[in-house]
């Protein structure tokens, strides 16, 4: 038994490991320039502008916290200012209450970054759970500002109430250092946050915010994911606000208010989300310029900032980084890729041992309320056959989908996947058992490419790197199979949103097979297919089953591709199995005509 | 008791004011108007202006309706109308309309804090206890806004509309409804409720360019938990309203400021239709 | 004429054109962090007309070692945040020479590290809860010690007050005040059955007044923030029908004009009183009635000082004979103001003894002086400082 591998380019080649080189050099001198204004800073600029300055970096960090959030990840939070005062507050409370030694400084170091990240987990729990809509998410993110804002107030003398607290005692550097460690920290910050947002990680928070329901079906847990970035983002606010207590010796209730963690929101939307760079230079050209026109001109300003924030909203939202890239790229004549700049190397993992699948459904039932749309399924599927289930529009066929897949779904009846009971688990953990699902619509990523959506398909099984960007995929024998036979293999750098339907199809039904799955449950796969296309797909199901030993059951309109390729037909009709047998016998049989034309009644 | 008691039924009818023109925007343009604090405060600068100008006091609820829905005219076109189908947006785009108009407002007034006279003064015995007579009289013309609204959705041809837009908003413009126009005249008709409710609570405290946003946040909590019927937002007043009363009372009043938000996530959780019908 | 200016933008183009020849003279610069929004805003402007006018009296007399004072006004807020970005405008930005303001006790303390950090002067002309201290602070206001104790003695004996309500702003002021003011009461023998608190910005008093009136307590003590909660508490205590007897630790004459009849009855305890029967005050009330005319703000015990803290900087300048810092904070414990108020030197630990007067607020809105105390001393307020 030869385990084949087949590597199709394994080590880099030379001229893109030079460019990984070129990459790291330009990195490295941008960081380089950027440390020098920051070091040089406190002596060329006034008092007045490096307070200022100082103040405008806390603030820029914790607007890239939002950014990675609502610009990458797709939760809009207005909560970050608060996870940013509560920070602020554990080290001042600290100070004040217990006193100030090395021992105190690192337990308000340890309670900053513990204690927003655990309030973070708590609110990550509320939020995110399966069902939840972003809308509800930030509802709960801006509540949260308020909740804390009220406990702040109604701490008395503990917390300072209404006067914050003032005068504690400060870990004590001179201005010049404290625009180095805030301007560090902040570089520190960036480029780690550059590197992140580069990495195979961070395309798995793009595809949850592009379409949460497919990656769930692909195994991941997306609910943990979002719970854990708000937490660790939590964290690092939290941080910011530690050396921002320091920095000022006071901490007011406005530090965890709902106001500022709205204008948090406005400077990233202002500079641009999901760009980093847009939100950085937004947060500190906004907060420079107001604290030197609020004096002056305090109305007009705010006035000018809310209406170019309106007009952002509607008009362009993407913010203004975008329009910057785009005359800076006029400007400098360069290229634009339409998709990723850097070409993937693809190859392919050795071949599984091949298992058994096996997929029983054990008089599984579905109502609304008075209304029965299933009625005591059973059926089972093993390895090896390729099973079409057909009937009328109504009959039910999506609905036995859903209930296989998603342990929530059905009212009453048991399912086992390869042996495992699904009781009430939600799709991620089916798909973990083995059980992959394409959806009639092609649900894909479309802001990543598709080397990018096959390597999020892999995420269950490779974990996606924090660090590294997507260079390598190594896809499964039977999503190759698929991507070389419909022509996506030449198109890994294409952007998903332009590849045309039979495309996105084919793409889709890859990324299903990239997660490994025993058994199959496919949506209409033909629909509006071209006819090469649906002969393309026919065969490549028949390959699946034969070759790779998968178990694939099809929800089919088109009779023609069903009596071609199935083993097997089972037939639905008002939510009940009529007729379960090969397709000679649903041909031949009487109670499908007249299901299908309505001759008589039985 | 009776004392708090009262208290719960006046704050409650408060609330219900507040939010009613936050619903009816909600439910109609499935917009959420975070510019709704803003209009309350644009009512509150109505009656402000009212008294100062030496009117009637009980002309400053008229005028400040007049005053809310002619901002909402004006603001309907240029950035609600886009941002049909982007809740998220619509909330970012109209908190900073709300800003704008803050800051008009302070230019026009100034930032100090001012306040307006009160129609009614002086107590009323009632049940036992003496109470405020103003207070029992909101809840006179709370009772006659929801009255009022209640004859306009249900005998009017606007509110058949109206509810025709807010179950199916395509299936009622393929019936030939404007639902442009409906929009329209359903966010003016929301301003003005808000400029009115805000006219209601000055007399009770205080103008400023920023009374609105603890306003907005409570209406907007009751909006997200009342669904979108009348009967569930009273309902939710009156619940949620009543534990703000109950806990400022009996435990604090800054833990009370902040029962309906918390409350609300909770409910929300729990039960993603609220108080409404699924 | 800064703040003017920056009412709109032509004004502030106008006043650039305008004040050009000024800018060739080099006036010694003022910095006045005030609550313009916020709850101060209803006493905050009263303030700055008494800045304005003293720098305009002593500019007219010939300035100050042959320079003029200009007046520099930054929006504290009224609150801690706002403080420090007005303190940081006006010491770094501004470089102001001295700071010489009332503000709440929240945007004091918030503002006092950058004072120190920037090594500036600061006349605090604001009564407050005591206890502040600092190298570079003197304060021209009362203390407790010199307000609280004419009110409460009052009540106990002319109404036999046993029991005691006391309700205030949840900051350092609000809860320095009452925590004297119990101590006090307990001291004479009285008993506090109630004691609540609403954040600075809050306005619902409902909840607190419904328990004042189930306490059943013979007399009400308050102490919130100048401005805005001061006329929200009274006007809900009026409207819900309380007439107990009715102290007010916080409220100043001008605040209690505004509140029209809901104002009838308050009992206050102030330094400063309109009907202040000397040559002094009335030349003060005439010269203010001339400049302002019917824009006038009512003097009252948070605008006057300011005045009087203008003039006792004037004074320390001369007597330090430079603008250096340490001369003049040596100086300014020396130097004596003949003012509004009669003659205030802040000789006792940085603050001053003063003349306190019990008054009642009349149904016309001025203050009837019920009893005079001369002189009362501030008590200890910083015995580690110098």
């Amino acid at each position: 038994m030869t385990e084949e591998s087949t590597i199709a380019s394994v080590a880099p080649s030379t001229p893109s490991a030079r460019a990984g080189v070129e990459r790291l050099r330009r990195f490295a001198a941008v960081l380089g320039a950027l440390a020098i204004l920051v070091a040089a800073g406190p002596f060329v600029l006034d008092t007045y502008l490096v307070n200022t300055l100082i103040r405008a970096f806390h603030y820029a960090l914790v607007a890239l916290t939002v950014d990675i959030l609502w610009g990458y990840a797709g939760i809009l939070t207005f909560g970050q200012a608060a996870f940013f005062g509560i920070g602020a507050y554990a080290a001042a409370l600290v100070f004040t209450h217990i006193g100030f030694s090395p021992a105190t400084i690192a337990l308000a170091i340890a309670l900053a970054l513990a204690a927003p990240a655990f309030v973070g987990l708590l609110l990550g729990w509320l939020s995110f759970y399966p069902g939840s809509t972003p809308l509800y998410a930030s509802v709960v993110s801006l509540a949260f500002p308020i909740v804390v804002t009220q406990i702040i107030f109604s701490g008395g003398t503990f917390t300072g109430s209404s006067s914050g607290l003032v005068g504690y005692q400060v870990v004590d550097f001179p201005i010049e250092a404290w625009f180095w460690v805030a301007g560090g920290g902040l570089i520190v910050f960036g480029a780690l946050a550059y590197v992140f947002v580069k990495s195979e990680m961070a395309r798995v928070l793009v595809a949850i915010r592009d379409n949460e329901e497919r990656c769930s079906y692909l195994g991941i847990n997306t609910p943990r994911v979002k719970i854990l970035l708000t937490a660790a983002l939590a964290g690092i606010a939290g941080l910011a606000g530690f050396s921002y207590a320091n920095f000022s010796a006071v901490v007011a209730p406005e530090l965890t208010g709902f106001v500022f963690g709205t204008e948090l929101v406005i400077y990233v939307a202002l500079g641009g989300r999901g760009t980093l760079i847009g939100p950085l230079v937004g947060t500190i050209g906004i907060d420079v310029l107001s604290s030197y026109l609020s004096g002056d001109l305090p109305y007009v300003w705010k006035l000018i900032v809310g209406l170019i924030f309106i007009a952002v909203i509607v008009a362009l939202p993407n913010g203004i980084a975008p329009l910057v890239e785009a005359a800076w790229r006029r400007l400098v004549h360069t290229r634009r890729a339409t998709g990723s700049e850097r070409p993937v190397g693809l190859s392919s993992k050795p071949v599984a041992a091949v298992s058994t699948a096996t997929l029983e459904i054990v008089g599984v039932s579905k109502s609304f309320g008075s209304l029965k749309v299933l009625e005591g399924i059973n059926l089972t599927i093993v390895d090896g056959e390729l099973v079409s289930l057909v009937g009328p529009n109504g009959a039910g066929k999506t609905t036995l989908m859903r209930c296989v897949s998603d342990g929530r779904e059905r009212s009453s009846g048991l399912v086992r996947v390869n042996g495992q009971d699904i009781e009430i688990m939600p799709p991620f953990r089916i798909a973990s058992l083995g059980l992959g699902r394409k959806f009639q619509t092609a649900g894909i990523f479309e802001s990543l490419t598709v080397a990018e959506c096959l390597r999020i398909a892999c995420a269950l099984h490779d974990q996606p790197s924090f660090l590294r960007s997507l260079e390598q995929l190594a896809l499964p024998a039977a999503a190759r199979l698929v991507i070389d036979a419909t022509g996506l293999a030449e198109l890994l750098s294409r952007e998903a949103r332009f590849l045309s339907h039979g495309q996105k199809q084919a793409l889709e039904l890859a990324m299903v097979l990239a997660l490994e799955p025993q058994i199959i449950l496919l949506d209409e796969p033909t629909a509006g297919l071209t006819k090469a296309e649906r002969a393309r797909i026919g065969r490549v199901l028949i390959d699946l089953v034969a070759q790779h030993r998968l178990a694939v059951v099809l929800v089919e309109h088109d009779l023609d591709f069903v009596r071609e390729i199935s083993s097997r037909v089972v037939v639905l009709h008002q939510g009940k199995i009529v007729l379960d047998g090969t397709v000679a016998d649903v041909v031949g049989s009487q109670i499908v005509r007249n299901i299908y034309l309505g001759a008589g009644h039985a | 008791m009776m004392t708090v008691t009262l208290d719960i039924v006046t704050t409650a009818v408060l609330l219900f004011v507040v939010a009613t023109g936050l619903l009816v925007i909600f439910g109609v343009l499935k917009i959420i108007n975070f510019a709704h604090g803003a209009f309350l405060t644009v009512g509150a600068y109505g009656a402000l202006v009212t008294t100062a100008f030496g009117l009637n006091p009980w002309l400053s609820f008229p005028l400040a309706f007049a005053a809310g829905a002619v901002v909402g005219l004006l603001v309907e076109r240029l950035v609600v109308r886009p941002l049909y189908g982007r809740p998220l947006d619509a909330i970012l785009a109209t908190w900073g309309l709300g800003i704008v108009i803050s800051q008009f407002i302070t230019l026009g007034f100034g930032r100090e804090i001012q306040f307006a006279q009160s129609p009614l003064s002086g107590t009323i015995s009632i049940l036992g206890e003496t109470y405020s007579a103003y207070r029992l009289i909101t809840l006179a013309i709370a009772v006659a806004v929801g009255l009022g609204f209640a004859a306009l959705i249900e005998g009017s041809r606007l509110g058949l509309s109206a509810r025709a837009v807010i179950m199916n908003e395509d299936l009622a413009r393929g019936l030939g409804i404007d639902t442009y126009r409906v929009r329209r005249m359903t966010f003016v008709v929301g301003c003005g409720l808000a400029a009115l409710a805000g006219a209601l609570i000055t007399p009770l405290s205080s103008v400023d360019p920023n009374m609105g946003v603890p306003w907005l946040i409570n209406a907007f909590m009751l909006v997200m938990v009342a669904g979108s019927s009348f009967l569930s937002l009273a309902l939710a007043a009156l619940i949620l309203g009543g534990a703000q009363v109950v806990v400022s009372s009996y435990f604090s009043p800054i833990l009370g400021g902040m029962t309906i938000v918390l409350l609300s996530a909770v409910v929300l959780r729990l039960r993603p239709a609220g108080f409404g019908r699924d | 004429m800064s703040r003017r200016c920056s009412r709109s933008a032509s004004g502030l183009v106008l006043c650039a054109l305008l004040a050009s020849p000024a800018l060739a003279e080099n006036p010694i610069k003022i910095g006045v962090p005030v609550g313009l929004s916020g709850a101060n805003s209803v006493v905050a402007p009263s303030v700055v007309q008494s800045a304005e006018l003293a720098v305009e009296e002593i500019n007219k007399a010939g300035g100050v070692l042959g320079r003029t004072f200009a007046l520099e006004v930054a929006d504290d807020g009224s609150g801690a945040a706002g403080a420090q970005k007005a303190f940081d405008s006006l010491i770094f930005q501004k470089k102001v020479d001295a700071l010489i303001s009332m503000e709440t006790s929240a945007a004091r303390n918030a503002g006092l590290p950058l004072v120190q950090r920037g090594k500036t002067p600061f006349i605090y002309t604001s009564f407050y809860e005591g206890r502040s201290c600092n190298p570079y602070l003197y304060v021209n206001a009362w203390v407790p010690e010199q307000q609280v104790p004419p009110i409460v003695d009052h009540f106990m004996k002319e109404n036999n007050a046993k029991t005691f309500f006391l309700i205030g702003s949840d900051y350092a002021f609000g809860r320095g005040m009452l925590q004297f003011s119990r101590a006090y009461i307990e001291k004479q023998g009285g008993k506090v059955v109630g004691e609540e608190y609403l954040p600075m910005d809050g306005s619902d008093w409902t909840p607190i007044l419904s328990k004042l009136r189930s306490s059943g307590a013979d007399a009400l003590v308050t102490s919130t923030a100048g401005g805005a909660p001061n006329v929200t508490l009274t006007k809900q205590l009026r409207a819900a029908g309380i007439t107990l007897p009715y102290g007010n630790l916080a409220v100043d004459e001008g605040t209690a004009k505004s509140m029209g009849a809901d104002a009838e009855g308050i009992f206050i305890s102030a330094s400063y009183v309109t009907s202040i029967d000397t040559p002094a005050n009335k030349k003060f009330l005439a010269d203010m009635k001339a400049k302002f005319g019917d824009g006038l703000k009512t003097p009252n015990d948070l605008s006057v000082p300011e005045y009087e803290g203008v003039y006792a900087y004037k004074a320390a300048l001369e007597k330090a004979k430079s603008t250096k810092v340490d001369d003049v904070i040596k100086a300014l414990a020396d130097v004596s103001v003949d003012g509004p108020r009669g003659i205030i030197q802040m000789n006792k630990e940085r603050h001053a003894p003063l003349t306190m007067y019990l008054g009642q607020v009349q149904a016309d809105g001025s203050v009837k002086v019920i009893q005079a105390f001369k002189d009362v001393d501030p008590g200890n307020q910083c015995p580690n400082l110098k």
